[in-house]
């Protein structure tokens, strides 16, 4: 019983942390968005717009990882 | 190097794909165990450091980028011609000028040379990595090993599975997980039944169990069993496999350290460039009594040197998420659904690998870049542009 709660804890727990991905979604879909934007206006800036845009959604991504580090260190190293 | 079997290809792919499909149904796919830190090395250790298989995986990882330069720099032209040397030397003379193109493209001309080669050896490095974990079967084929954890100086048995054997290699029974001789004990008669005629070790009904017991060993294990000489197949223990080589990109060591590595390079870089005057850029004292709103540049220096230290925690947990993750997704859809499935996912980690290995090697590229720049300069020129369009 003891062991089921806590399979149970680790397993909300993880789901919860994953809600920070949600702020990373929506940051990589702004800023592709824009670019693409960007890029139909300005065909010519292809390549340095896409450089910028890959920096901006790694960032972005960055903050969707932290919370998929946490969920994975709940599920697997905790103990 | 052609590949034309006039159309026996795509029967050969279909027989493929059929057998595979023979292959799940009569060995079914096992639970992968997942654990964060690489699995130590049952061997022992080397200079007193245990030896893991994230670091077995580094070492495979350097043997092919020997072997890459080898192959790579005896296929270039000596005298200097530019006669195509064949595909694979061409390959890479246009992956490594388009990629001189792009960090050329952001840094400062003076300094492209070292920002590019800290760029390139970071991205090579990262990307094979990164793609270890696209061979088939570099997860599932390992030392078998009891899963056993020490507690307070006992042993703890964890989940893990019987052992069958095949042509004299043993491999995981994915259809019996182990049952522990207590838990067995409460299991119905119907049950114990079922897994023997399965093919089970343990959890079987008590009779086979002895019979079973004096085949394997002939002696009385008693209460304390030495984990970690068992004798593969014994039923007594929970079996688990411990991968021989594991992606080095999924152990906080390596990642940290290639972050350790960026962010003094990063530093070294802007050392080079403005000499000791970079580190105004940090301990900002100049304007502190000069002008009312000195303290802000102050605190702004602090602000930057947290953000350094922000910059080696954000370089090794993506890595170290992304390709983690990665490794998970691919053990996971392996187990679920072991032949259509996985295709589209490797697919899938081939460019989430291709793309964490150039954000990695164009982050340092860019911060190197950055570094090379003092504020204060840049904002004279822009006043004395100004002044002059005026």
């Amino acid at each position: 019983m003891e062991e089921a709660v806590l399979v149970a804890g680790k397993a909300i727990g993880a789901g919860l942390a994953m809600i920070g991905a949600l702020g990373g979604g929506i940051g990589i879909g702004l800023s592709v968005g824009g670019a693409v934007q960007g890029m139909a206006r300005n065909p010519d800036h292809t390549g340095t717009i896409q450089t910028n845009m890959i920096l901006g959604v790694a960032f972005a991504e960055a903050v969707a990882i932290y919370a998929l580090v946490v969920s994975l260190i709940i599920l697997f190293v905790l103990s | 190097m052609t590949l034309n079997w006039s159309g026996k290809r795509r029967w050969i792919a279909l027989v493929l794909v059929l057998a595979s499909f023979v292959v799940m149904f009569n060995w079914p796919p096992v639970v992968p165990v997942i654990q964060l830190p690489g699995e130590i090395y049952p061997a022992g250790e080397v200079f007193g450091l245990p030896i893991t298989n994230t670091f077995v995986g580094s070492i495979v990882v350097w043997i092919v980028i020997l072997l890459l330069i080898r192959v790579v720099s005896g296929r270039r032209p000596r005298d200097g011609g530019e006669v195509p040397r064949g595909g694979f030397y061409n390959f890479f003379e246009m992956a490594f000028e388009g990629l001189y193109g792009f960090i050329g493209s952001i840094a400062p001309e003076r300094y492209l040379g070292p920002i590019f080669k800290m760029f390139m050896t970071i991205f090579i490095l990262v990307l094979l990595s990164n793609w270890l974990h696209l061979i088939p079967g570099i997860d599932s084929i390992g030392f078998l090993h009891p899963h056993v954890h020490k507690v307070e100086g006992h042993y703890e048995l964890l989940d893990g599975f019987d052992l069958a054997t095949l042509g004299g290699v043993h491999y995981l029974n994915g259809q019996c997980a182990w049952v522990s001789p207590e838990a067995a004990a409460t299991m119905s008669d119907e049950a114990l039944q079922a897994r023997a005629d399965a093919g089970c070790l343990s959890g079987i009904p008590a009779a086979d169990a002895a019979d079973a017991a004096d085949e394997a060993a002939g002696d009385d294990h008693g209460e304390e069993i030495d984990y970690h000489h068992v004798e593969p197949g014994d039923p007594a223990v929970p079996w688990v496999i411990l991968p021989y080589v594991r992606v080095p990109s999924t152990d906080l060591n390596m990642t940290l350290a290639f972050a350790l590595i960026a962010v003094v390079m990063i530093q070294v870089m802007g050392f080079r460039a403005l000499g000791i005057g970079y580190l105004t850029k940090f301990f900002n004292f100049s304007t502190l009594f000069k002008s009312p709103l000195g303290g802000i540049d102050v605190a702004v220096g602090l602000l930057e040197l947290i953000g350094e230290m922000a910059k080696i925690l954000s370089f090794a947990f993506r890595l170290l998420g992304s390709m983690f993750a990665g490794s998970i997704l691919l053990f996971v859809i392996s187990f679920l659904l072991p032949v259509i499935a996985p295709w589209p996912v490797f697919l899938l980690e081939f460019f989430v690998g291709l793309i964490q290995a150039i954000v990695f090697g164009l982050l340092t590229a860019i911060f190197m870049s950055l570094a090379t720049v003092s504020h204060h300069h840049d904002e004279e020129h822009h006043e004395e542009a100004a002044a002059g369009a005026h």
